[in-house]
């Protein structure tokens, strides 16, 4: 069963790097998701494991054995293509026996196989059709059947499913974990979608600007980002930025722009003036009768609770929520807010400023 | 083993890839680029011997003078014109429904199906005052200046580069631009002088610079029809000049060393020429800032914009159709009494046989040049290879030919008339396969081969059993445009030798002989091949169009 290492991985095109020392194991039979924003690195970091790049510097190796020098036809990856890449001018049959064939199998045998594999993806029935008369998430099935069917035990999936329609992605992201889970494949999918990396992967490593910014669970990345552009990244939160105006043993005390003090759990490294952001998401902000003074902005409906958008004196933007059945503010109202003390998270103040540190492109 | 499957083996090994790669271009270079431009070196090194001879009369200077200076002259006035007046006819192609479009499309090529040989005949009986021979009915006989008589030639054969270059472009603008003007107030002329136009500087530049490569170089074609109004002898562009000096007992003195003058100031005056032309209309923008609304609303409506159409047509008709069909009305002619068909039938299947070879050659040697050109654009070679691609499509045929037979035969490295021609012929054919099967290439998304390369396949095995497959049309739309254009040129044969026989120099001597009547008869089967050929053409192309 494969297990992936990456050591020192660096790809470069002239002076721009694709990636840049890229340290990263992928365990065997894990669903590993790469999320990142567009132009992150994502996806050379996947077309050097599979081959089809061969890095500036650095080693690939699959099983423990170095593959850096091994052409792609010969390291039996299986590769899901963002635009599915069903081979235009063969029937659903010839593209997914594609691979035995190549593989010096016989007709009939690959056959077999494509129709073992087609059956996986339900897909049996469309055997005999061309990839342009099946809808996009058909199509993409099929692809994925094909590179099923060529053996492969690792799979990476190139944003396989942002080609495709809102409704058919939701389904056929877990239709995959499904199937992958059932086989016992490895798994790296690539993508930026953040609702798509939370919902099916084992571990997610976010990347940005060519470099891996923090790998881990879904649900610790969540909940205790260690880098201020994963809070921001995955999930929804408020920043803001304040100044530590106190600690002691169990606590520190931020004192944000309008001089409000805000209480936070552990974080005890940092130093009182140490300029930090606040990050707190909206469902960990709650109103009571004395806290951060704000008016409302905006009152938004959605479905199962209402969303608020505030603004303190010092102009920060803070959104909470309340439950669907309760009564929520007016426009123009104004309201005190305080922050779960566990669930607030600090960082240290960028030097190059927030905005910039959290910029997408 | 077998034998795909060794290759696919080999494939797999990245020094033979570049091996191969590198013999492709080396091949490319030597036997394409090379002869085609060595008369400027054979120039440089025998320059004395060129200077006594020829610079130093200035009775030869003048006359090469002012060939070349007619042959730019006339290409540029062909160029404007049809920049004129094809506009409005792009504009009808892909703005306008109407019944009877697909046949009006089919019209527009037309003049490309005629072998430009078949054409100059043609022209030459229905406008101009051939000599001493007997003439079809309906022939208008009223143009006696040779040069207004090689302008309406080369407007014919221009004319469809001009529409088809500026409807492309016009096809990919989006038409909502024009829309958004006019709900600003704009009138519908308005609006797309001011705003569809300006998008079309890259339109109008293919289109400029392949309507003036085209007329620049056409040899056979205005040479037919001088000689068929008898003036061939008086009346000269570059590449007749040429064409002229290759027929026996010209009396000029010193016949190849002025062969080779034209051939050099023709072949540096094209390129620094069509160099030119790409940066000038690359920087210089529409200045038609300008507007004024009143008059150009007045114009945009009630019947002008019909007249506009209505003249379109009538110079598509008179100016283009009419004239290159003229040929056919030799059909009312009587024969005369006895006819030699052999000469003809030799001279058909020797055209078969060369364009069939150079056809072949052109395949197993230009394909693997268009993959490497389209798929490592990134490489500084590439970059290179692609741009000298196009030279010989740039250098006039005659000089082509000229250049490439002082090649073979001054080390005596080839002897060979018909495989001179042959190599002659692969030279300015070569071209059209890459560009076409390289436009292919880079129009198919590059994950296909990786997705193949993924599961499995080889290097060769993925472009046999993937790329090519998707391609396959382009290829065979490549093979078919080399093939029509071997069976049609005229230049580069005489060129070479005026003792090779293939149709277009059958042609040549039956007009030179006086037999007009047999001289049509030949042409018509050469454009009915072609014309068959096309059709192919165009029915590959369009189910291409229509398929993945």
């Amino acid at each position: 069963m494969p297990h992936i290492s990456l050591d020192e991985v660096t790809m470069r095109f002239g002076d721009i790097y694709a990636v840049k020392d890229i340290d990263l194991v992928i365990r065997d039979g894990e669903y590993l998701t790469i999320l990142g924003p567009s132009g992150c690195g994502k996806t050379s970091l996947i077309k050097i494991i599979c081959g089809l790049w061969t890095p500036t510097e650095g080693r690939v190796s699959i099983d423990g054995v170095d593959v850096t020098d091994v052409p792609i036809e010969d390291r039996h990856v299986g590769y899901v293509f963002q635009n599915i890449a069903l081979f235009p001018h063969m029937k659903v049959l010839k593209n997914v026996s594609f691979g035995p064939r190549m593989q010096g199998r016989t007709v009939e045998e690959g056959r077999e196989i494509a129709e073992k594999s087609l059956r996986l993806v339900n897909m049996l029935e469309r055997l005999e059709m061309f990839p342009r008369e099946l809808s996009g998430g058909e199509q993409q099935k099929v692809s994925i059947a094909r590179a099923l069917a060529s053996g492969a035990r690792l799979m990476l999936l190139d944003e396989p499913l942002s080609a495709l329609d809102a409704r058919v992605r939701m389904d056929l992201r877990y239709e995959i974990r499904r199937l992958v889970k059932d086989l016992g494949i490895t798994v790296v999918h690539v993508t930026h979608d953040q609702d798509e990396a939370m919902s099916v992967s084992d571990r997610i490593v976010v990347m940005r600007n060519g470099g891996i910014v923090e790998t881990d669970t879904p649900m610790r990345l969540y909940r205790r980002p260690n880098n201020l552009f994963t809070a921001y990244f995955i999930g929804e939160t408020n920043l803001m930025e304040g100044m530590v105006s106190g600690k002691d043993d169990r606590n520190l005390l931020v004192r944000l722009r309008d001089g409000t003090d805000v209480k936070v759990g552990g974080n005890r490294h940092f130093q009182v003036n140490d300029g930090v952001i606040l990050s707190v998401r909206p469902e960990y902000v709650y109103t009571a009768k004395e806290g951060l003074h704000s008016t409302v902005l905006q009152v938004i409906y959605l479905g199962s609770y209402w969303r608020v958008v505030t603004r303190s004196n010092s102009a920060d933007i803070v959104e909470y929520n309340i439950p669907k059945h309760r009564e929520p503010p007016a426009i123009g109202d104004k309201v005190s807010l305080v922050f779960n003390r566990k669930m607030s998270m600090v960082y240290k103040r960028p030097r190059e400023g927030t905005s910039e540190a959290i910029r997408l492109e | 083993m077998s034998l795909t499957k060794r290759i696919d083996d080999l494939s797999s090994r990245r020094g033979v890839r570049n091996g191969w790669f590198g013999f492709i271009t080396i091949f490319f270079l030597s036997f394409i680029i090379l002869p085609t431009v060595y008369v400027l070196i054979y120039g440089l090194a025998d320059f004395q011997n060129l200077s006594d001879a020829v610079l130093g009369e200035p009775e030869v200077m003048s006359m090469i003078w002012g060939a070349v200076f007619t042959s730019f002259s006339l290409a540029l006035l062909v160029t404007i014109i049809d920049l004129v007046i094809g506009l409005p006819m792009a504009w009808i192609m892909v703005r306008k429904d109407f019944r009877g479009k697909r046949l009006l499309d089919t019209l527009i090529d037309m003049p490309l199906a005629f072998p430009t040989a078949a054409l100059g005949f043609s022209i030459g009986i229905f406008w101009g005052l051939p000599v001493d021979a007997p003439v079809p009915p309906g022939a208008l006989g009223i143009v006696a200046e040779p040069y207004i008589l090689i302008m309406l030639l080369h407007i014919i054969f221009t004319y469809p580069y001009m529409v088809r270059s500026l409807s492309a472009i016009l096809e990919q603008i989006d038409q909502s631009y024009e829309e958004a003007g006019m709900t600003l107030g704009a009138s519908r002329l308005t609006a797309a002088r001011t705003i569809t136009l300006p998008l079309f500087r890259a339109g109008l530049i293919t289109g400029f610079i392949l309507c003036f490569a085209r007329s620049l170089s056409e040899t056979g074609g205005t040479f037919i029809a001088l000689i068929t109004v008898g003036k061939a002898d008086v009346f000269f562009t570059g590449p007749t000049l040429i064409a002229w000096l290759k027929q026996p007992d010209v009396g000029v003195a010193d016949v190849e060393a002025v062969l080779a003058v034209v051939s050099i100031i023709l072949i540096i005056t094209a390129i620094v020429f069509l160099l030119i032309i790409k940066y000038v209309l690359g920087r210089v923008s529409v200045p038609f800032d300008k507007v004024w609304p009143r008059w150009e609303r007045v114009l945009s409506r009630g019947t002008f914009p019909k007249a506009k159409d209505l003249l379109s047509f009538v110079f598509l008709f008179t100016i283009v159709i009419i004239p290159s069909f003229f040929i056919f009305a030799y059909l009312l002619v009587p024969a005369p009494g006895d006819m030699d068909w052999s000469g003809l039938v030799d001279a058909l299947s020797y055209s078969f046989m060369v364009a069939g070879i150079v056809t072949a050659a052109d395949i197993v040697l230009g394909v693997p040049l268009a993959l490497y050109i389209a798929r490592h654009r990134d490489k500084k070679l590439a970059q290179v290879v692609d741009s000298l691609v196009n030279v010989p499509l740039i250098v006039p045929t005659t000089a082509l030919g000229f250049s490439l037979a002082l090649f073979w035969t001054t080390q005596d490295l080839v002897t060979n008339l018909t495989v001179l021609v042959i190599f002659a012929h692969i030279a300015f054919t070569y071209p059209l396969v890459v560009r076409n099967v390289a436009g292919a290439v880079m129009e198919v998304d590059p994950s296909y081969e990786e997705a193949a390369r993924t599961l499995g396949a080889k290097p060769f095995g993925t472009f046999r059993t993937v790329l090519l497959p998707i391609i396959r049309a382009s290829v065979l739309a490549g093979a078919i445009l080399a093939f029509t254009r071997s069976l049609g040129e005229t230049g580069a044969t005489v060129a070479v030798s005026a003792e090779a026989n293939t149709m277009p120099v059958y042609i040549v001597n039956l007009i030179n002989s006086g037999d007009f009547y047999l001289a049509s008869i030949a042409a018509m089967v050469l454009i009915i091949v072609s014309f068959i050929f096309m059709l192919a053409l165009r029915y590959l192309v369009r189910r291409d169009g229509g398929g993945y």
